[in-house]
């Protein structure tokens, strides 16, 4: 019942999402015009996919780092893929796919320095040392970034900001099927890891006499998580709230169990991202909003609403 | 009437008391230090370029200012290397960091003069105002006649539609507050996003082309002609200028920022706009 | 091999690495189904150190630990959580749970990662919930349970796997007296009526003493005493082991501990 609730929403979501825009084309002519065909469905299903990753990458990675603010930026993988995207348009490469590419290097770089740093003491990727290498990696990448753009000299790099932050505008069918064959071998991996994530939310100890495997569990689902963001990060930019508020709304509405909570998160971070952007495409047409601005705008009241509940409980 | 109008307000800007932090010194300044590419234009243009000693990196416009020092950027300056150019006045762009600069300067005894030029009025106003600082009074008042006469002019009825692309992702394009938008109406054509308000403004790529120019303008450093990279992209192609590959391709050096050039650049793009029957891009 | 041994710790000795000394040395603890077999000690003694050896989460360097004839350290994870269940001293639920959740939790041992729950499943976590008196609580939220019910749900998950081994460490930490006896009497029930053996670590030496078929008494990671209460709760042995003046008296045909006050 739930899931037929949550589906029916991401139908509306979409329809919102290819009938409204800037652009006014009247309902008949939808199907025939390159507004809808290249611009408009590319993009939502690009909201789909990302919104999606982020929706389900965040509840897998709240687990992992058992903290429920965690979002999948805060492990640092923005500030590589700024890093990433600035020394690029300050080396002026040039290129169609330089900046998702640098981008994604720049994540994956964040990734594997955290990862480092995590297995550091032999520790199995304690939870806590993950949070504080993200948060120190970042840190120093955004430093990197504001060093380069303070001494080089291309004027485009102030615009490297608007990317990192702009969102879904350079939506296009190339990216929608990468990301489209990408996405789902993360998510796999995510879904198999659902069971030892549950038992991993008592506790380690716990975890592992119930025949949990937690060293492996932990790498599994911080690299697949990781991965999803970074693909994310590259092709969309930055757009937090969605990572940390998705997991919570699929727990209040499909309880802690990862087998249902990691698809509900993905479809209702899907939905969220859909809304956000057709806000963010509509709201002060002709000018666009960044939709990482629209995603707090409404994720805020959304969280608010949800701390309300369960301090009521 | 309305011109008229517009004559008084600028004479009324032309009287006023020199921008804040100007020296009332009547001599004119020997050292000067631009922190503007515009300004170190005008100077240039004025007959001043032999008293500029301090200039920004970005500074390059005419040829002559690329022997003169560099003190680095312009609008995070560095109060150190102005003042070890031993300036007797310093132009700024007028800006929060700037301002501070500024008093910065102002506290080590150094004259400032902190102007705004982001349209062509400005231009006019900067010109007789620095003619006077630097002791060429008749090439300001000179300059400042001819962009004069160039804003008063009868704006002819706009017989194309442009739209000035700055950067494909996101997109962002030239609004109203800027005076490329004046320049393009000045040459007879019409910004289709003239009703923004702001110099530029990020806008969806399907108002781009629900709004259809028939020219794409982007401003270029180098003298190739090609189509931008993102030209041939399948999400930009649902632009009717794009497809047709009508690509207005602006020199930098020419567009780049408001200057005493100014008539040479309507009739650029006048000319252009004239011959605009040929379909393809240059 | 005896028929129902389960537990079969062989002189055992085990040293952290970067220690000065042993944490455990020479130490055997063998336990059979349907046995009660209680760990005491002081702190430091090596009772939770014992149960991690003897559940193959450490490698002796000396001696051996095996579980159903098994060498504890190479039984696969998910094989030993169906035949062993713990309630550890710890646990820490990251988000809020009901109860029906958290047991059944406990048959994730039987399940592989994509395979759904079947009926079988469901009638573990049913009668496990029976069993531990906390059915009547299955849609309760954790936290609004008190420490006794909380403690025994956990034992209700152990028994959602199905074991054929509990252990159960310092369960009755922070509970007060009627919910310390529930738990006891229920652990005791489970040994008599389903056969399970049960290790289980405990500062309370007298309900121990009382509950208990066997005791373990650990001092400095080595075996003091073992066996029948009343061969292990000896003055001279307890006095020395416990450093405080006690005195041992008998209920219910069970030795009883009372320390005796200081001496002004």
């Amino acid at each position: 019942m739930k899931w037929l609730v949550l589906s029916l929403a991401l139908l509306a979501a979409l329809l919102a999402a290819v009938t409204l825009g800037p652009a006014a084309v009247p309902a008949g002519q939808l199907f025939h015009s390159a507004i809808f065909w290249d611009l408009r469905l590319p993009r939502a299903l690009l909201a789909l996919l990302v919104g999606g990753s982020l929706g389900a990458a965040g509840a897998s990675l709240q687990s992992l780092v058992r903290n429920p603010l965690a979002d999948p930026f805060l492990l640092g993988l923005s500030g590589g893929a700024g890093l990433g995207a600035v020394l690029a348009i300050a080396l002026h490469l040039g290129g169609a796919w330089t900046l998702p590419l640098a981008a994604f290097a720049g994540a994956l770089l964040a990734l594997g320095l955290v990862f480092r740093l995590g297995l550091v003491g032999g520790s199995a990727l304690d939870p806590r040392v993950l949070l504080l290498g993200g948060v120190a990696v970042g840190a120093f990448c955004g430093a990197v970034t504001t060093a380069v753009v303070s001494l080089a000299e291309a004027s485009a790099l102030r615009n490297a900001y608007l990317w990192l932050w702009g969102g879904l505008s350079g939506a296009s069918w190339d990216t929608v099927t990468l990301v489209a064959v990408y996405v789902p071998i993360p998510l796999v991996v995510l879904l198999a890891a659902a069971r030892p994530l549950d038992l991993l939310t008592l506790g380690e100890e716990p975890a592992r006499y119930l025949g949990t495997d937690v060293a492996v569990t932990r790498r599994r689902v911080y690299l697949a998580a990781s991965l999803l963001t970074a693909a994310a990060v590259a092709v969309a930019g930055v757009i937090g709230f969605v990572g940390l508020i998705v997991p919570h709304l699929g727990r209040a509405l499909f309880g802690g169990r990862h087998r249902a909570l990691l698809p509900a998160s993905f479809l209702a971070g899907g939905i969220l991202l859909l809304l956000a952007d057709t806000l963010a495409r509509t709201a002060v047409a002709p000018r666009e909003l960044p939709v990482g601005v629209v995603t707090a705008l409404v994720g805020v009241p959304l969280f608010v609403l949800l701390l309300r509940r369960w301090t009521a409980a | 009437m309305r011109r008229c109008a517009q004559l008084l307000v600028l004479l009324a800007l032309a009287c006023r008391p020199a921008e804040r932090g100007a020296s009332a010194g009547d001599a004119p300044a020997e050292r000067i230090v631009s922190l503007a590419p515009s300004l170190t234009e005008l100077l240039f243009a004025l007959g001043a370029g032999s008293q500029l000693v301090g200039r920004t990196v970005y500074c390059l416009y005419p040829p002559a200012a690329r022997a003169v020092p560099s003190v680095g950027d312009g609008l995070n300056p560095s109060v150190e290397a102005i003042a070890a150019r031993h300036p007797d006045l310093v132009l700024l762009y007028r800006s929060p960091q700037t301002e501070t600069a500024a008093r910065q300067l102002a506290a080590l005894g150094i004259p400032t003069m902190l102007l705004r030029d982001d349209r062509m009025e400005d231009v006019a106003r900067t010109a007789r105002l620095l003619g006077h600082a630097t002791g060429h009074p008749a090439a300001g008042d000179s300059i400042a006649r001819v962009i004069d006469s160039l804003v008063t002019a009868p704006i002819p009825p706009p017989s194309a539609r442009i739209a000035f692309v700055v950067w494909d992702a996101p997109p962002i394009v030239i609004g109203s507050g800027s005076y490329l938008d004046e320049l393009v109406s000045m040459a007879g054509a019409e910004n289709v996003f003239h009703d923004l308000h702001t110099p530029s403004a990020t806008v969806s790529l399907e108002t781009i082309a629900s709004r259809d120019p028939d020219w794409i303008a982007i401003l270029r450093d180098s003298s190739s002609a090609e189509p931008p990279a993102w030209a041939g992209r399948r999400e930009w192609r649902t632009v009717r200028a794009v497809r047709e590959g009508r690509f207005l391709i602006l020199p930098a050096e020419l567009f780049g920022q408001p200057s005493p050039r100014a008539p040479e650049s309507v009739a650029f793009l006048a000319r252009f706009l004239n011959h605009s029957s040929l379909p393809a891009s240059q | 091999m005896d028929r129902g041994l389960i537990l079969d710790v062989r002189d055992a000795s085990f040293r952290y690495p970067g220690a000065a000394r042993d944490a455990l040395a020479g130490v055997s603890l063998a336990v059979s189904a349907g046995e009660f077999v209680s760990l005491l000690g002081p702190n430091g003694s090596g009772k939770t150190t014992l149960v991690r050896l003897a559940l193959g989460l450490h490698a002796p360097h000396a001696g051996s630990a095996a579980i159903l004839g098994r060498t504890a350290g190479q039984w696969p994870r998910g094989a030993l959580a169906r035949a062993v269940g713990v309630v550890s001293q710890r646990e820490d639920n990251l988000f809020p749970q009901r109860v029906h959740e958290t047991v059944r939790l406990g048959r994730y041992p039987h399940l592989g990662p994509w395979a759904r729950e079947r009926d079988e499943d469901r009638a573990a976590v049913e009668r496990a919930l029976q069993r531990c008196d906390v059915a009547g609580l299955a849609d309760r939220w954790l936290w609004t349970l008190s420490g006794g019910e909380y403690q025994r749900v956990r034992i209700a998950r152990a028994l959602a796997q199905e074991p054929q081994l509990l252990v159960l460490d310092e369960p009755t930490a922070s509970l007060d007296l009627r919910h310390e006896m529930e738990l006891f009497e229920l652990v005791r029930s489970l040994v008599d009526g389903s056969g399970l053996a049960a290790v289980f670590v405990t500062h309370d030496v007298n309900l121990a003493a009382r509950f208990a078929d066997r005791l373990l008494l650990l001092a400095e990671g080595r075996v003091r005493a073992a066996g029948a209460p009343a061969d292990v709760l000896r003055r001279d042995i307890v006095e020395g082991v416990f450093g405080w003046p006690l005195v041992v008296s008998s209920f219910d045909d069970r030795p009883q501990l009372t320390p005796l006050r200081r001496q002004p």
